[in-house]
């Protein structure tokens, strides 16, 4: 297909790789980035790289990979402005295509190369002399390539030789692993590429192709990074096999967007996954080597998983720790995400001052709108919205309260209707207490004499309903000295008797009614003798006198309640 | 005086199951007759009071035996209290006044009132479509629900929630008085 543009292309990119290197230290200004951002953050990805003492390409490569984060994150926030920006990213895109292509050229030569070049590249991670490196991809570039290149059609029976190399090599699995994840991606990219291409006509635009030679890889990580879709579809095209880590990555993929924390999470523990099948089977070994590819250069998340993948290469508590990095440095991958957006632009318009403002800021530059996904996405692990995913998880559980609450509320979907039925609902029962305090207004006049019963009722129908007898009993005794009048006293009695029958009760009661009198002796028994006893004194106190016994239930009542409420 | 023995036996035999509304139900009309008596001890429903002002009254006694029944607890409570508190204050110091004054006076301050209402509610409309819709509704809710204009929207659903439960309480418990009343 592809694979003689690829060629060339990648030719062209080492030496523009070559000359990248040869003028500029990638050390050095992979510190200069860390300074010029968070010098702790480079540090400590330098400290965890240099830590892993098995995968010194693998430090090497998360150490580029750290020191693209910490140029991203300069160039993002500090100095979004400045012309070192643009060298940045070319450096870091470039440094990672040259890390690249020297893996690849390690594994491109299996079996001749293979061994000096990993001497050699040893030697150069040893030394961790980015300059050796470019030395050494400089001549060993256009030889290496090619054999890379040529040798991808046969990526199954060199990721076999691979997996048996990485299996067998304790010390140097990581290094295998490595160079063997990145020949990958060179496969992927180049097999890709083609792919990518058309998908970089939508990306990018056709300009880049001829500009950017070495923007294929570039691009296909770029691709891989933000177009995920893409990315895992050129993977599925490209390697046709382990199939399920491609789900995997693109349910990350998926993920990333929903939530950027439990992406990281889940990216590691799935990169854990991919580093199992790696150490189990070769296969799947192609697609968690396109992960670790992907995951190199541009988005941090992909970093993770390289750094983790080393971690746990070397140790697990280093893999905890790089997982704590990024767990603390959320941000930055949002940022990284951010940038691995840019970097498209970037390469594509080589405005990348510009294009690095706008994106590093989050604002809504005029982009496309997977940048403006990207971008949403990398808010999602800010805290500001975390607390604002909360809140309308919160919210949302209140409104399904309030939906069952609220009568023929259940079956409305929509927030704004919903929230229409309740402000109606809401309405309509003030309304309804309005229209009841206007009817209970006119009929006033009653309202004298039937209160008492109301409230024997209500009374009854608490203490029926609820049996909580024991609550007026103790206060009822109080109020019965300052009846004397019997007809009230029988009233309170009434009321009062529900809960409690008390001596004093029995004896007001025996006074006037003595055939109820056995009633209130067993107050817990039926409700209708209750009922029957309350309506007698509701009608008594009806019958014998009304504007008299009003008033003086009245005066006594409320006396009595008063001494309930307290 | 039929719906009685039903009310009764309806009460008895689910009475686990709505311990805890009947409880409160009775809770709220023990509250509710309560303040009625005292409104009437007072004087304040008399014959020759118009029955308007005993409609407002009522109403009144009905927010706040409400509001008595529920407690401090919950922030719809506390601001309906208060609010009752206040124009129960205002209204006993206009009582001192003259009445045609007192009445001029409270149309006055709700004229004011309301005013100042839709100033507020301009000034926070934000026009962004459904998000206007939904601060339109909210808003709304907010002048429902007393003491919503203070909360926040996650808290204001919660007192709307527990307001909405508490005002059909009431409701019921004025509707069975209403018919208990009203001329069988």
């Amino acid at each position: 297909m592809d694979m003689g543009e690829k060629d060339k292309f990648e030719l062209d990119n080492k030496n523009e790789d070559a000359m990248n290197y040869s003028p500029g230290m990638s050390s050095d200004w992979r510190f200069d980035g860390s300074n010029l951002t968070n010098t702790s953050m480079g540090f400590v990805t330098a400290g965890n790289s240099m830590a892993i003492g098995k995968g010194d390409v693998i430090g090497s490569s998360a150490c580029s990979s750290a020191s693209m984060v910490d140029s991203f994150v300069p160039t993002m926030w500090d100095h979004p402005s400045n012309p070192q920006n643009l060298g940045f990213c070319d450096m870091n895109v470039q440094n990672n295509a040259s890390t690249l292509n020297a893996l690849g050229i390690r594994k491109g030569s299996p079996a001749s190369l293979r061994t000096g070049i990993d001497r050699t590249l040893d030697m150069c991670w040893n030394q961790s002399g980015p300059m050796l490196k470019g030395a050494m991809f400089l001549p060993n570039m256009p030889g290496m390539l090619p054999q890379s290149l040529s040798q991808l059609p046969t990526d199954s029976a060199f990721i076999e030789r691979a997996a048996r190399f990485s299996c067998f090599n304790g010390g140097n699995f990581s290094d295998t692993v490595n160079p063997f994840a990145i020949p990958e991606s060179m496969s992927l990219y180049s097999r890709g590429g083609g792919m990518m291409q058309g998908v970089q006509d939508v990306l990018a635009g056709s300009g880049l192709k001829p500009v950017l030679s070495g923007v294929h890889s570039q691009k296909g990580e770029l691709n891989v990074s933000e177009a995920s879709k893409d990315a895992s579809l050129t993977v599925e095209h490209g390697a046709s096999e382990g199939s399920p880590l491609k789900n995997e990555r693109s349910e990350n993929l998926a993920k990333s967007h929903d939530e950027a924390k439990q992406f990281v999470g889940g990216s590691g523990n799935e990169s854990d996954e991919a580093e199992f099948s790696n150490g189990a089977g070769g296969g799947q070994e192609e697609p968690s080597m396109i992960e670790g590819a992907g995951g190199e250069p541009s988005a941090k998340v992909h970093s993770s998983k390289k750094r983790k993948r080393n971690g746990q290469d070397s140790d697990p508590d280093q893999a905890k720790g790089a997982s704590q990095q990024h767990g603390e440095s959320t941000k930055d991958n949002t940022e990284q995400h951010q940038k691995g957006d840019q970097n498209p632009s970037t390469t594509n318009n080589k405005t990348t001052a510009k294009h690095g403002k706008q994106g590093s800021q989050g604002s809504d530059p005029p982009k496309e709108e997977y940048i403006h996904v990207r971008a949403r996405r990398g808010q999602a692990t800010n805290s500001h919205s975390l607390a604002e995913r909360v809140r309308r998880e919160k919210i949302s559980e209140r409104m399904k309260f309030l939906q069952d609450l609220v009568p023929g509320c259940s079956k409305v979907t929509g927030k704004a209707v919903m929230l229409d039925e309740i402000i109606n609902y809401v309405q309509s029962l003030q309304r309804q207490v309005e229209f009841l305090s206007m009817k209970l207004a006119t009929v006033n006049p009653r309202l004298d004499f039937n209160i008492e019963g109301l409230l024997a009722k209500d009374m009854l129908q608490s203490r029926v309903g609820s049996s909580s007898s024991l609550a007026f009993s103790p206060d009822m005794p109080m109020p019965y000295p300052t009846l004397q009048p019997p007809q009230q006293g029988l009233i309170q009695a009434g009321l009062s008797g529900m809960g409690g029958s008390s001596d004093v009760l029995r004896r007001a009661i025996s006074s006037q009614l003595m055939p109820l009198a056995g009633g209130y002796k067993e107050p817990s028994q039926l409700p209708n003798v209750w009922e029957d006893e309350l309506n007698n004194v509701v009608q008594m106190s009806f019958g014998t006198r009304t504007p008299p016994n009003s008033q003086d239930v009245d005066g006594s009542l409320p006396t009595g309640q008063m001494k309930v409420e307290l | 005086m039929k719906s009685y023995p039903n009310l009764g036996l309806s009460a008895s035999n689910d009475n686990n199951s709505r311990l805890s509304t009947s409880t409160t139900k009775a809770k709220f009309a023990l509250r509710f007759i309560r303040s009625l008596k005292e409104m009437k001890k007072r004087g304040h429903v008399s014959n020759n009071s118009s029955a308007d002002e005993r409609s407002q009254r009522i109403k009144a006694a009905a927010y706040s035996s409400m509001a008595h029944a529920v407690g401090p607890r919950r922030a719809w409570a506390r601001a309906l209290l208060f609010k009752l508190q206040r124009s129960a204050k205002r209204h006993r110091v206009l009582t001192n006044m003259t009445r045609k004054r007192n009445r001029s006076c409270l149309v006055l301050r709700q004229k004011k009132n309301k005013k100042k209402k839709k100033g507020i509610k301009k000034k926070k409309s934000v026009t962004n479509g459904n998000d206007d819709v939904l601060l339109n509704q909210t808003d709304k809710l907010r002048g429902l629900v007393p003491g919503g204009k203070s909360m926040d929207i996650c808290s204001l659903f919660e007192e709307t929630a527990h307001y909405i439960k508490c005002l059909a309480t009431q409701v019921k418990v004025m509707q069975d008085i209403a018919d208990q009343l009203s001329p069988k």
